[in-house]
């Protein structure tokens, strides 16, 4: 069954009528998804959800795939938030232009970044990610054409004639964007430079030698990582309509960094699980309190052991725990729990 | 065969998963019940204000064991955004859109939380009382369902300025600022009174929040050779200022804001240098004996948890809301958004543990119209963490 | 000049504390190629702890410092054990996010435990008192920062020079095969690599919590330690304290002359620009790795 016989089988999208099914099923439930959900709050929870996928993609190619460490897209991500909002308020551009345009300027700092990680790695490389997260919030933060602390209000969002101000309006657009570029994410990681990028993981001397141009790919890791994180950045200024330099932390960064992990390094179906997980969890672990049992228990904990006044750091606990046990017993994150749950069934009852 | 049945077992789950809530939003009145939210951060490095949120919890606590208002209790949601604005718009979405609803916001910390959710709940006109900052942005331009309360940081700005220049003959003043709207606020408080007396900031060195070493800032300070310091800053980095000063030798008249005006506290961390330090304060301190505030700290005694403080930030979060309660009373049993705003109107001259609020009937060109409160008072610190009171209240404008 | 001869000063006195953290950082990179991000946070709990025991029941100093100590070295000991030596891919990458997310638990809990209320380390010396020469000024905690950094760099690098489990620790680093096979138990001397290094950190710890002390304290000093380290190579000890000192001296003489705005990134601006010259940072030997 799984035995490919060509390079074609290999690079098709779907490579089984099973796999094409369940693809309309999840679209046509995405398409449901609004109409069935009882608020509208959910609807702005799964549009944080599509957003974080998108980067999460973009950083897994980069991560996942290339092997490259991040710790700054928190900066690429405002970078593209400020990029969009500015390109329509001070250029006029339309949205439909300017939220491409965003990420192609992302994507060229992500080619700077990319050019001092030819030569670093591992902790050099980090610290370097890092630093370029922190600095480029710092020097948004101090211009004024970009509102300084202030912040910046987005302005109306119209494409065409269509004026998307209500949050379902923007779930089509949200979802859209990542449906296309989850199967892009997949076309570039099934094709010629997936694999490159694959090789220059593994080892990047044995991937010069056979051939892989390594300034070419890894500058283009950065970029490509770059441009998902700018085009999310730019539709998160329109989640919230307001942006402020400050709310692009290191800790962003590394909550990326966690979905990636989470999901499973170097797979795009892990990307989407660790982003749509750990959104739902930052945003849902604050009623663990109010979970029967485990909450009563964590209280009396509190109170006998802890404080009650700090009983909301508990979400840090958790997801930390979560990274910590996914690491040390599945790296593979989701994806490699799925991948041993299918081996199991497939030889089951023996 | 086996993938429809798979398909079924799945849409029925899905079924089952969403049709927990019912669909309908209310307004967050019931017959028994008022639903009020707030957010207010309790985890991450804002986590310190958060303090102000569970102020309010303790307030409303006390209003429903007193037997609630016409009948109803206060329902109280407080959830933690992490001054994460993201997360503040998403916990308030799934507040007000629950199948009760919220029905009026109190307070909420912060400026940048408040900035990302105030045109939503201005577009569904759900009243807003007393947001825990001191920014312009909520009264400028006055917007018809939100109330502010918090004295101006401009404000108070121009009245420790106006005091340092005309009570102390300070002739070079300086400031050391936040890097954020809090901050660049004081600054234009301070210049704007100062530009009022013929003067100038002779030095406005901005901080940023994650510095942890302030000793270049300070020394600029020193070089300007400032009289007096205004600072603007959160308390961890205003006591961070004076014992540098100190430190350095550079003795000049300190002056801070509200924000760090928790005179035991501030005693505590600086281990006694904020002595002598003046400050603004724009309600009553948590030590002093009116009967309201005995009667507060007693309420704090009963439903307030056991480590919790009993402090600036707390009973600030106390102060915000005494006028929403007192609009709720007025507004009766026949409760509903546009009577409670009317009356939130009607208040005139009302005094809490704050100053003297008043609203007006809503003008778009009247900042004053949402505007409550613009008087502050400034108060010296004490050695054992006492203030002694400097002013009556001043109104800067 | 006296401005700049104070900046200097300023810069060495604060590159101290930076200097302490990048040396623990980088005695647990040397032998085991983790970057821990952990660092600032198993810190924090031992300040935390000492807090405990000095606020609340009552520990006189020389009983509460020495048991910080220990205490940290066994917390160092214990995440090696429980949790850094059962990762199934113990790759650079994946090192990283489980230093993270131990980071994130630790915080967690200290945050839970205290509450966010700002506090102040009781200490034997005022923080804010100094020595005052003229117009230049150094606190005495500033000095005795100095002065442990230096010491603390000098007795390590001796100790993993001269003594017979610091040659076990550098053959670790270099071939954990070949090191275990000549008899070594390679995760002993990892563990105790971690603890020695929890203990430099915990003392970094407690010279800064009498100034700043909430949960979190701990970012800035671990991230410019962790930058003075890279700059002056992960692998080296000297290299780490100047790295350090470096970053110090610089952020304060651009805090001085040119904004205190980018004071804080400036040190990740010169990192960047010091690593595309010299990619292995300033001391450290080029290390190419072999297919």
């Amino acid at each position: 069954m799984d035995r490919k016989r060509s390079y074609y089988e290999d690079v098709a999208l779907f490579d089984s009528k099973a796999k094409l099914f369940w693809f309309f099923v999840l679209m046509a439930f995405l398409v449901a998804y609004p109409h069935i959900v009882p608020s509208n709050s959910y609807i702005y929870m799964a549009n944080l959800m599509a957003i974080n996928i998108i980067v999460v993609l973009g950083l897994n190619l980069l991560v996942g795939f290339t092997g490259q460490i991040s710790l700054g897209h928190a900066g690429f991500f405002c970078v593209g938030a400020y990029a969009t909002i500015t390109l329509m308020i001070h250029a006029g551009l339309p949205f439909i232009v300017a939220l491409p345009a965003a990420a192609l300027i992302s994507a060229l700092l992500g080619f700077l970044l990319g050019l001092p990680a030819l030569r670093l790695e591992g902790p050099y490389l980090s610290i370097a990610t890092l630093g370029f997260g922190i600095s480029i919030t710092k020097v948004i933060g101090k211009m004024q054409f970009f509102g300084g602390r202030q912040g910046l209000h987005a302005p109306e969002l119209t494409i065409g004639s269509w004026n998307l101000d209500t949050d379902l309006d923007f779930y089509y657009l949200a979802v859209g964007l990542t449906v296309l570029l989850t199967i892009a994410a997949r076309n570039i990681v099934k094709t010629r430079v997936g694999r490159a990028f694959i090789a220059i993981r593994e080892d990047d001397i044995a991937a010069q030698t056979t051939g892989v141009n390594l300034t070419y790919y890894k500058t283009l890791a950065f970029a490509l990582s770059a441009f998902y994180t700018g085009l999310a950045g730019g539709l998160f200024a329109f989640v919230l309509r307001f942006i402020e330099p400050e709310m692009f932390t290191l800790l962003m960064s590394i909550l990326f960094l966690a979905m990636v992990v989470v999901g499973g390094l170097g797979s795009i179906m892990g990307s989407i699980t660790g982003a749509v997980l750990i959104t739902w969890l930052d945003l849902q672990l604050r009623h663990i309190l109010t979970i029967p049992y485990i909450g009563d228990w964590l209280r009396t904990l509190s109170q006998s052991w802890f404080s009650i006044t700090g009983v909301s750091n508990i979400q840090y606990i958790v997801l930390g725990t979560i990274v910590v046990l996914i690491m040390v017993f599945e790296p593979l994150g989701l994806y490699g729990l799925w991948i041993r749950a299918k081996k199991y069934w497939k030889t089951w009852p023996f | 065969m086996k993938i429809r049945s798979v398909l079924a077992i799945m849409a029925a789950l899905v079924l089952c998963v969403f049709s927990a809530g019912t669909a309908l939003a209310q307004n967050g009145v019931t017959d028994t019940e008022i639903h009020i939210g707030q957010w207010g951060p309790q985890t991450g490095p804002a986590a310190p204000w958060g303090a102000v949120a569970r102020g309010t919890g303790v307030l409303f606590d006390m209003v429903n064991a007193q037997g609630g208002i016409h009948g109803r209790k206060i329902v109280y949601h407080m959830f933690d955004d992490g001054y994460n604005p993201a997360k503040t718009m998403a916990g308030v979405k799934e507040l007000q859109e629950s199948s009760t609803g919220i029905f009026a916001w109190a307070s909420g910390v912060g400026t940048a939380p408040g900035l990302a959710v105030k045109e939503y709940l201005a577009s569904r006109q759900v009243p807003w009382v007393g947001p825990a900052s001191g920014s312009p942005h909520w009264s400028e331009p006055p917007q018809r369902n939100l109330f502010g309360v918090y004295p101006l940081y401009f404000l108070e700005a121009k009245t420790l300025t106006r005091y340092a220049v005309e009570r102390m003959g300070k002739k070079r003043v300086a400031i050391m600022y936040q890097n954020d709207d809090y901050g660049k606020n004081g600054v234009d408080g301070a210049r704007e009174e100062l530009a009022s007396h013929g003067l100038e900031l002779v030095e406005a060195v901005p901080v940023e929040l994650t510095d942890t070493d302030l000793r270049s800032h300070l020394l600029r300070l020193r070089r300007a050779n400032a009289d007096c310091v205004l600072l603007w800053l959160s308390p961890t980095h205003a006591v961070m200022s004076v014992g540098t000063a100190k430190a350095m030798n550079f003795t000049p008249q300190f002056m801070s804001t509200s924000t760090c005006s928790d005179f035991p506290l501030m005693i505590h961390i600086s281990k006694g240098l904020w002595e002598g330090v003046i400050t603004a304060s724009f309600g009553e301190l948590p030590t002093s004996g009116s009967p309201l505030m005995l009667e507060y700290r007693k309420a704090f005694d009963q439903f307030a948890a056991r480590e919790e403080r009993w402090g600036v930030f707390f009973t600030a979060g106390m102060g915000f809301v005494e006028p929403m309660v007192q609009a709720l009373r007025n507004a009766g049993r026949d409760l509903t958004r546009e009577r409670f705003i009317e009356e939130m109107e009607k208040i005139q001259n009302f005094q809490g543990i704050l100053g003297n609020i008043s609203f007006k009937p809503f003008d778009a060109n009247d900042p004053s119209s949402r505007q409550g409160q613009y008087e502050v008072f400034l108060i010296e610190c004490l050695a054992n963490g006492d203030a002694r009171r400097l002013t009556g209240w001043i109104d800067a404008r | 000049m006296i401005d700049f001869i104070q900046m200097l000063l300023s810069g060495v006195a604060v590159g101290s504390s930076y200097a302490l953290m990048g040396l623990a950082m980088v005695l647990i990179y040397k032998t085991s190629e983790v970057v821990n991000f952990a660092q600032g946070e198993m810190a924090l709990v031992s300040v935390f702890m000492t807090y405990l025991v000095l606020a609340f029941h009552g520990w006189p100093f020389h009983l509460a410092f020495p048991a910080a100590l220990i205490f940290s070295f066994f917390l160092g000991c214990f995440l090696e054990w429980a949790v850094l030596r059962r990762a199934k891919t113990p790759n650079i990458l994946s090192m990283i996010i489980i230093t993270i997310g131990i980071e994130m638990i630790l915080l967690g809990l200290v945050s839970w435990k205290f509450g966010a209320d700002p506090k102040t380390l009781p200490f034997p010396i005022g923080p804010y008192d100094a020595f005052l020469v003229g117009d230049l000024f150094i606190s005495h905690l500033e000095i005795m920062t100095l002065v442990l950094a230096l010491v603390i760099m000098v007795s390590l690098f001796l100790f993993l020079r001269y003594t017979r489990f610091g040659m076990a620790m550098k053959a670790t680093q270099q071939n954990p095969v070949a090191a275990r096979l000549m008899g070594i138990r390679v995760n002993r001397i990892l563990m105790v690599t971690w603890g020695i290094s929890a203990g430099v950190g915990g003392i970094a710890g407690l010279l800064i919590a009498p100034t700043v002390m909430s949960p979190f304290m701990m970012w800035d000093p671990m991230l410019k330690g962790f930058a003075g380290a890279v700059l002056g190579g992960m692998t080296s000890l000297p290299g780490a304290v100047a790295g350090a000192y470096i970053v110090g001296v610089v952020e304060n003489l651009f805090g001085g002359y040119v904004s205190t705005e980018f004071k804080s990134v400036v040190a990740f601006v010169i990192i960047v620009v010091v690593l595309c010259v010299k990619p292995s940072g300033l001391l450290a030997r080029h290390y190419v790795k072999k297919v």
